[in-house]
């Protein structure tokens, strides 16, 4: 079942409601009318039936609507052109990677008494900080900003780690801060695929990427104050930090990230600007630097191994060989050999002095995509995608299988006598691997001959038989969440099936960011299916799985489209036909915290540094406001309903663009307060704080009511009707009843009393904001009997909502059909017949209304 | 038209292959890009033969209403059965119906050779298709086993049903491509098999079909913008794509890029570029290990410098002679005179006559 979604409704026909002569008047028109335009109650008028019009003209305009196949679309690199929110359902374990390990790094103990550290680089977009012990690992820190995999991470200096990522950025960070980023560079344009830093001139770290861009970066420069312009930029955000900081209950605080902030401010100093070296026409895959820092090598899609002086930048020499990418790169501490793994599955070394192949190792039966070598250069660690850990002696060609992942291998680090191994999973590994001594692994036997052509040459040298691993079990595994990696959006459009690693299939409900319901071990696509729900909610977000977690994404106005009835989400003590908006609520959830730091720091101070416009009223407004004293009142209303409310225990991430910082991500429990219109999208600050939402043209649907062929009465003769797409179709009775009770005298009409028809003229009591009246409850019971909706000879459920009733004879023709429909869409409700039970005194009417749709499928050219 | 006829006849003289019709059509005005293709597909015997034993199966005029498929049978069985070997033929009816169906070539303009095969190759398997689906549901009832009526060697009997038949066109012009992506973050490689009746190659100046082949397989890096989503990784990533044949089909038309839009102009120019094309050809951008071998027996040649006039003409070896078939005109001529249709090696050159679509037939491997 291809996921359906709609835009029904139309201009023309809408034009005639309050919610579209708001929105049409644009951004500064809805000013004026603060806080009256959007609030849910709006759409309640004198009559619940009300919500269907009569439009003036019976213009027919239909919509198109392009229904995509799958999700897998969202991501995509096209400009924007608002900011959009995006929101990422982090994994239940803060201390668990929940996607594969693209990168590692390990720190030696500075004193007697302290750890080992390993950071680990996740393409959850995370890295972490693990405190290692003799056999074991421990988490002590994880740093968030990146926001998208971290492909690479190198340890420089005395005490900073860099790491580069798919958000095209390389970030400096505090490397036994609490996640402390110092800085965030954003020279590259595309992925940044790898990192390379000199061991002992510690200041130079090259990054390669995408699109062949290589930097050199003095990071002693780089991170040095920033220069004069710079000043007021860092001075005022480090004000604010301050102010914060002191006008805040210290115990309701975590620690607030001065300098993540500032570098978010401060995108970049500009008065740094790092060594291009410029040459590779293709992308750079793999990096190394000599540890002098005097001789860089770098390898891609074109093949060749460059090699550089880091310090100008000019390219020395090109060593041709490999058949296919480079993946991995390696330079000795002198700088005179150097060794490369490539996608052609061969390792090679190269005599950088002679400018020549010297050897070439046949040894792994797919891509090289780790190298790692022993401190004197004699032997190598090798992984890749053929899941094995080989280790090599480089003089002897000898060569042993140490390991087998379950994983493609993706990088190595080496650790007192093991050796740390990332893949694709999330969890990490440590093998006993002897990197002091080699030799202890070859004496366990089992080691071959590496060839020195092509696989195919070795796979003979070794006639047909696999070599043994020596180690079966890892030392020590430091475990990982498994990661999503197929989702779907069901039709309620609340919730997403997801499948992770271990093929564990569950439900999340996105408006709280939580799984609802695990199913274990199961089919997808069967679960896919016995969860289809008869609805149609048009598509407010989308979701893509890329950092092994759900991350949903908001755009204006698209995610304004979708409401529900309070009564549907069990949201107490509202009037029957509260309407909620989705988004809206969804983005007061998420904001809730920020939404109070913001009110406790604006309320402390006495004069608001002059933030936003009106946000100070906003927030003493919001401060009276509980949700015991919601009633009419609600266009200031923050209350967050709970079917909104996210997990404190695992906070999802905002991840959003700032104006001049580029893309960020926080833990919502972690926004201070201070993130304001430059860091948040102005929509949805606008939607938050001022409860505005932006023109909409997509939850009204239009309908036909036309009495049938041979019907006595003749009642309702009028071009098309406009209602909420979420209308219930017990409300359409209602409004038969009463265009019935207006044309007929009144004696023979006595529906019943909730629904008591009134004057003629439209004076029919509402019962609106009777808080008494038990949500759509009382009306429809009453009016069952009378009369029933039929659509395509089938009789809709009262609790049917308009939409659905048209989506479904759609979906019918989506399941026979296939491919993807471009789709014009209109419900007509036609009479058909209407039955006399003459038996009973109150007329009691038996009305058929079908709802015919006309619509055409038009099949899309692709 | 006798004289023209008698004139082959002596020049082949005892040398006229048995049984064998050299018949010029008459060209209706501008109908020579349809004279010119239907001249190729006559003498591409395996699909004259099963054409003919098709309309010689299907000879009940009553119950089967005219369509493109009756129409070119009929024509190939009236040139087939002609008493006198030489002579010219009006392709009347064809002509008809084709533009009765397709209103792009029902006026008196210029057409494309290639778009017309194009068009004729799929309406063929059109209509085959539609009389194995119906004759199927006929013959269910009756006796399942039974052969369908159109062709000796009919696959769909026994090949999937409904969707997959294999018609006799299919067999001889479809082959399948397979459309390989591998994602340069975990190598994964994604393959999507197409099938084609005919390949479109882009040309270059003083290139060979051989190099066109190449650049027709060459790797295609997805990058920047244009990043591939590859499931494995969840996300966008590079990748590399390349074209290549899984099964080449049994007569491999080649269609050479000629005409090319020319933004600047905002219209389209002829390119004469000079492209080799060899009379035994060999493909070895195949996924299977063995190159397939192919002969050189017709082609269609363009005449002319701009894109919008001139006149199509077709080249067709017959029997180890090559024939020219000009509308009405037939001769010889000698095998060595196909290599000045190669193209032109400088822009502005007298010759106009060009190669444009090649027809090559499978050598049966040893």
């Amino acid at each position: 079942m291809p996921p359906v979604c709609f835009r029904s409704g139309n201009d023309a026909v809408s034009s005639m409601s309050r919610h579209s002569q708001r929105g049409r008047g644009g951004r500064d028109e809805g000013r004026d009318c603060y806080g009256v335009a959007y609030s849910p109650q709006i759409s309640l008028s004198t009559s619940s039936v009300k919500e269907i019009e009569v439009p003036s003209s019976a213009l027919e305009i239909s919509m198109m609507q392009h229904v995509g196949s799958a999700g897998n679309t969202s991501n995509s690199l096209r400009p924007r052109k608002e900011k959009k929110l995006t929101y990422v359902l982090n994994g239940a374990d803060d201390t668990k990677h929940c996607a594969g390990i693209n990168c590692l790094c390990l720190l030696k103990s500075l004193g007697q008494d302290e750890f080992d550290y390993l950071f680990t680089g996740s393409r959850d977009g995370t890295l972490k900080r693990w405190a290692l012990a003799e056999d074991a690992a421990a988490w002590s820190a994880t740093f968030e900003s990146h926001v998208d995999w971290v492909n690479d991470a190198v340890l420089t200096g005395s005490n900073t780690l860099v790491s580069c990522s798919s958000d095209t950025t390389v970030k400096a960070w505090n490397l036994l801060s609490d996640g402390t980023c110092i800085r965030t560079f954003r020279q590259h344009s595309d992925y940044v695929t790898c990192l390379a830093a000199a061991e002992k001139n510690s200041n130079i770290v090259a990054s390669g990427g995408l699109g062949g861009e290589v930097f050199i970066w003095d990071l002693e420069a780089a991170l040095a104050p920033l220069s004069k312009s710079n000043h007021a930029a860092e001075d005022e955000c480090s004000n604010n930090a301050n102010s914060l900081e002191s006008s805040l209950p210290s115990n309701s605080l975590r620690p607030i990230n001065l300098s993540d902030n500032s570098s978010q401010k401060a995108t970049q100093s500009q008065g740094y600007v790092p060594i291009a070296a410029k040459g590779h026409k293709e992308s750079v895959y793999a990096l190394a630097v000599n540890d002098q820092g005097t001789l860089l090598v770098s390898g891609g899609t074109e093949k060749v191994v460059r090699v550089w002086d880091p310090r100008t930048g000019i390219k020395t020499m090109k060593l041709r060989g490999h058949t296919d990418n480079i993946r991995a790169l390696l330079l000795d501490s002198t700088g005179r050999f150097c060794l490369s793994g490539s996608s052609d599955s061969m390792i090679r070394l190269w005599d950088l002095g002679q400018q020549r192949c010297v050897h070439s190792y046949a040894v792994h039966t797919d891509s090289i995509w780790a190298l790692a070598s022993n401190p004197t250069f004699s032997h190598v660690y090798s992984g890749g995608r053929d899941l094995s850990l080989y280790l090599t002696d480089l003089s002897t060609r000898e060569s042993v299988l140490i390991c087998t992942e379950e994983h493609p291998i993706l990088q190595l680090g080496l650790h007192d006598d093991g050796v740390w191994v990332a893949t694709s999973d999330s969890s990490v590994h440590r093998w006993p691997a002897e990197p002091h001594n080699p030799l202890k692994v070859f004496q366990k036997g089992g080691s071959f001959l590496a060839g020195n052509l092509s696989f195919s040459r070795a796979r003979v040298s070794l006639e047909g038989s696999t070599p043994v691993p020596v180690y079966r079990e890892p030392s020590v595994s430091i475990p990982g969440i498994p990661g999503i990696v197929q989702h779907e959006i069901l039709n309620n459009k609340r919730h997403v099936l997801t499948k992770d690693t271990t093929g564990s299939v569950k439900l999340w409900d996105i408006s709280r960011g939580v799984v609802i319901e695990n199913y274990g071990e199961v089919s997808f696509a069967q679960k896919k299916e016995e969860l289809f729900e008869m609805v149609s909610i048009p598509s407010w977000y989308s979701v893509d799985s890329r950092l092994g977690s759900l991350s949903v994404h908001l755009e204006t106005p698209q995610c304004f489209s979708a409401e529900m009835y309070s009564a549907d989400l069990n949201i107490a003590g509202k009037p029957e036909d509260d309407k909620v908006n989705l988004a809206r609520e969804t983005l007061k959830g998420l904001l809730a915290h920020w939404l109070t730091k913001r009110k406790r720091r604006l309320g402390s101070q006495a004069s608001p540094n002059g933030g936003i416009p009106s946000g100070k009223d906003m927030s003493t407004r919001t401060t009276c406001l509980s949700r015991v004293e919601v009633d009419g009142n609600a266009e200031n209303d923050s209350t967050v309903h709970p079917p909104f409310e996210f997990s404190a225990a695992s906070p999802p991430s905002v991840i959003t663009e700032g104006s001049h910082g580029g893309p960020w991500r926080k833990k919502i429990t972690e926004l201070d307060g201070t993130e304001d219109e430059k860091d948040f999208p102005w929509w949805v600050l606008d939607c938050v704080l001022n409860n505005r939402l932006p023109p909409r043209e997509n939850t009204k649907c239009s309908f036909y009511l036309h009495p049938c062929e041979g019907s006595t009465l003749q009642i309702i003769k009028q071009g098309k009707l406009s209602a909420p797409r979420i209308l219930r179709i017990h409300k359409v009775v209602n409004y038969v009843v009463e265009k019935m009770v207006l044309d007929k005298p009144l004696d023979s009409m006595n529906v019943d009393e909730t629904f008591s028809p009134g004057m003629p003229g439209g004076q029919i009591l509402p019962p609106v904001g009777d808080t008494s009246l038990l949500p759509g409850l009382k009306p429809r019971q009453n009016l069952k009997p009378s009369i029933e909706i039929l659509c395509n000879n089938q009789v809709l459920s009262p609790d049917m909502s308009l939409a659905t009733s048209g989506a479904g004879m759609v979906m019918d023709d989506l399941k026979t059909g296939n491919g993807i429909w471009l789709r014009s869409y209109f419900v007509h409700v036609k009479f058909v017949g209407i039955v006399h039970s003459s038996g009973n005194a109150c007329c009691d009417h038996k009305i058929i209304v079908p709802l015919r749709k006309s619509w055409k499928p038009i099949r899309c050219q692709i | 038209m006798g004289a023209a006829g008698s004139k082959l006849e002596k020049a082949l003289g005892d040398q006229f292959p048995e049984g064998e019709r050299y018949f010029g059509l008459e060209n209706f005005g501008n109908t020579c890009y349809c004279n010119s293709v239907l001249q190729t597909l006559y003498f591409c015997v395996p699909f004259r033969e099963q054409l003919l034993e098709y309309y010689s199966n299907n000879k009940s005029p009553a119950d089967v209403d005219e369509n493109l498929l009756t129409c070119l049978a009929d024509l190939f069985s009236q040139i087939s059965s002609q008493k006198r070997k030489t002579g010219v033929i009006a392709p009347k009816r064809f002509v008809q119906r084709l533009r009765k169906q397709n209103e792009i070539f029902r006026s008196y303009m210029h057409q494309d050779a290639h778009e017309f095969l194009n068009y004729l190759l799929n309406e063929l398997v059109d209509i085959l298709e539609k009389d194995a689906h119906t004759s199927k549901s006929n013959q269910e009832s009756s006796s399942p086993s039974e052969k369908i009526d159109n062709g000796p060697n009919e696959m769909s009997v026994n090949g999937p049903q409904n969707e997959l038949i294999v018609t006799w066109v299919h067999k001889n012009f479809q082959g399948i491509l397979t459309n390989e992506t591998r994602c340069l973050r975990c190598e994964t490689v994604t393959a999507r098999d197409e099938t084609f009746l005919d390949l479109s190659l882009d040309i270059e100046q003083n290139s060979s079909i051989t190099s066109c082949l190449k650049n027709f397989s060459s790797t295609e890096t997805l990058n920047a913008e244009d990043k591939f989503f590859c499931d494995e990784c969840c996300s966008l990533q590079e990748a590399q794509k390349r074209m290549k044949i899984k099964k080449p089909p049994h007569i491999l038309v080649i269609h050479l890029k000629r005409f090319k839009f020319i933004e600047q102009m905002g219209r389209y120019k002829k390119l004469s570029y000079r492209v080799v094309f060899p009379h035994e050809l060999r493909l070895s951008n195949t996924v299977e290990d063995a190159d397939a071998e192919y002969s050189l027996f017709a082609v269609v040649v363009h005449v002319g410098s701009g894109p919008n006039h001139g006149h199509y003409v077709s080249l067709v070896k017959s029997h180890n002679h090559w024939l020219f078939f000009d509308d009405e005109n037939v001769e010889t001529i000698e095998e060595s005179a196909v290599q000045t249709f190669f193209g032109a090696a400088q822009e502005y050159s007298s010759n106009t006559d060009h190669g444009y679509i090649l027809f090559y037939e499978r050598l049966v491997c040893s």
